[in-house]
């Protein structure tokens, strides 16, 4: 599934952003990564995306590993990905239905496929009664239904999250939990990324990767206590 | 297939002002080109007339010897150059003055003496009739003692055949100018195109759009842009051979097939410019 295997991650001008990050996550796992600002949070997402390379060691994700994958494979590694952030990121002048058909069309998927396909996903985010609504006529929490949506009409594997509450009110970031929750009861993993940690407690069987400084400073998986 | 279709022709509307920069590039770019390609070909034709009656004709001394004379011929014969040569008394030279210059008939008539030299004419294989080639036969005919004078290439044909060269010159190089200007021109556009759907892209890599997927509404229209802009060359150098027409007698124009050429060309152009550019900005996932 998703391996790090003694990664390390400079940028050029700020130095170490991960040290020496090791871990597993397995098929239908639910994981939340948390640690404050600054620890390495979204850099650890983009090295899942490929976005970004370690500096040294190695990530796998679903067959592809960081030190071979080529440039022209990313885009047959990110349909196998979910991926939501803080920012929502629709476009805005296209309504819910086409956000969501946005990530099926960019496939090559044809116009017959989609529009099913892109109704039974936004019904699975409760969302079918406003699929004709523009980002705009839509709330913060709605919003981030439709990018939900959007990352998993392609049938991804996992559910990548970085900061995906951080725009919401807490009643509202509950919510979005609970449709995380949802999704991963049906099968699909998730890794929600956040530094809120009274979310941790909403869920309390899930795995938890705490950063700090670019270390794994906890992770449950582990027993729990500081990894090595 | 809807994306590409939806998002070509974009920049059409977002930035008019470079698209018509673009187009009207690609026109210049073109026109000049096929002006200049056209006075090559016209020149051409005149030259490939002329170019069959190309030889280099040796006047000898008065007097000279006929086993000299053969001699010559035996020897010029064997140039690789050489396709025949042919021997012309000073009485074969009156009568075909004479023949020739019916209107003047009175010049040659009661003649004390024939002023007209022997000669010997010396035509050239396919292949060996541009100027220098024939100038370097006469050359080597000129050794010969008993040589008094060589003819060849006339004036203006040396003339037109420095036109041709400086016409496939100007052509190439005022082409090549508003080529490279057009490729600047449709890259910033491709540039603003760029920016302005910034947050589009990245959406698109996201969810793991490929880069041809991306590229190919602006390539698309990189090449209708093409397209037009040779469609208005045309347009100008139909304008021009027009005018030209009335004023010279029977020129050639481009066949059917050369014009789809060219427009072939200007789309080729305008896509290539865009794949330039887009293999530039769209290199990091
Ligand atoms: N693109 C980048 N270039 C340079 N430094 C970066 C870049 N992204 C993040 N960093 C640095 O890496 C460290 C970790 O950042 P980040 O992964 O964004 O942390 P978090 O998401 O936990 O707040 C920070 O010190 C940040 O300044
Ligand atoms: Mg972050």
């Amino acid at each position: 599934m998703i391996l790090f295997q003694g990664v390390h991650k400079e940028y050029p001008r700020t130095g170490a952003a991960l040290t020496d990050v090791t871990f597993h996550l397995r098929k239908g796992e639910f994981t939340f990564v948390t640690g404050p600002s600054g620890a390495g949070k979204t850099t650890l997402v983009k090295l899942v995306t490929m976005e970004e390379r370690p500096t040294s060691g190695t990530v796998r994700v679903s067959g592809y590993a960081s030190d071979r994958i080529r440039t022209r494979d990313i885009p047959a590694l990110r349909r196998r990905l979910g991926i939501v952030f803080q920012d929502f990121r629709l476009l805005k002048n296209r309504t819910a239905r086409e956000n969501v058909a946005f990530a099926l069309e960019v496939t090559g998927a044809s116009a017959e496929q989609i529009s099913p396909k892109v109704l039974r996903t936004l019904a699975a985010v409760g969302l079918s009664d406003k699929a004709d609504h523009l980002p705009s006529e839509l709330s913060g929490g709605e919003q981030q239904r439709v990018a939900i949506a959007r990352a998993l009409v392609n049938d991804p594997f996992i559910l990548l999250a970085d900061e995906p509450t951080g725009n919401l009110d807490p009643k509202v970031a509950l919510d979005i939990l609970r449709v995380f929750k949802d999704i991963n009861l049906r099968g699909m993993a998730v890794l929600l990324v956040t530094h809120d940690r009274t979310l941790l407690g909403e869920h309390p069987r899930a795995r938890i990767i705490e950063l700090d400084q670019g270390r794994i400073v906890r992770d449950t998986a582990n027993g729990g206590g500081a990894a090595g | 297939m809807a994306y590409t279709s939806r998002e070509a022709f974009f920049a059409f509307r977002r930035s008019p002002l470079l698209t018509a920069l673009s187009i009207a590039t690609i026109a210049f770019a073109l026109y000049t080109l096929s002006v200049f390609g056209l006075v090559w070909t016209n020149i051409d034709r005149v030259l490939e007339g002329v170019e069959e009656r190309v030889e280099v004709i040796a006047y000898l001394v008065d007097g000279t010897d006929p086993t000299e004379t053969s001699a010559l011929m035996r020897e010029v014969a064997a140039y690789p150059e050489v396709d025949s040569i042919a021997y012309l008394s000073k009485e074969d030279a009156l009568e075909r003055a004479r023949a020739e210059l019916t209107d003047y008939a009175e010049l040659y008539e009661d003649l004390e003496a024939n002023p007209l030299p022997a000669s010997v004419e010396i035509a050239l294989r396919d292949g060996f009739r541009d100027a220098s080639d024939v100038g370097d036969v006469a050359t080597r005919v000129a050794r010969f003692p008993f040589v008094e004078e060589i003819k060849y290439g006339e004036d203006w044909v040396q003339k037109l055949d420095f036109l041709q060269d400086l016409s496939l010159f100007l052509g190439l190089v005022m082409g090549g100018v508003f080529a490279a200007i057009a490729f600047v021109a449709i890259g910033a556009t491709i540039n603003i195109v760029l920016i302005s759907r910034e947050d589009e892209i990245a959406i698109m890599k996201m969810v793991g759009a490929t880069r041809a997927f991306i590229a190919r509404p602006l390539v698309i229209e990189g090449f209708a842009k093409g397209v037009i802009g040779a469609v208005v060359a045309l347009v100008l150098l139909t304008l021009t051979y027009s005018l030209l027409e009335q004023r010279v007698v029977s020129l050639t124009f481009y066949s059917p097939l050369q014009v789809a050429g060219g427009v072939l060309l200007g789309g080729a152009l305008g896509a290539v410019a865009s794949i330039v550019t887009l293999r530039r900005h769209l290199s990091s996932w």
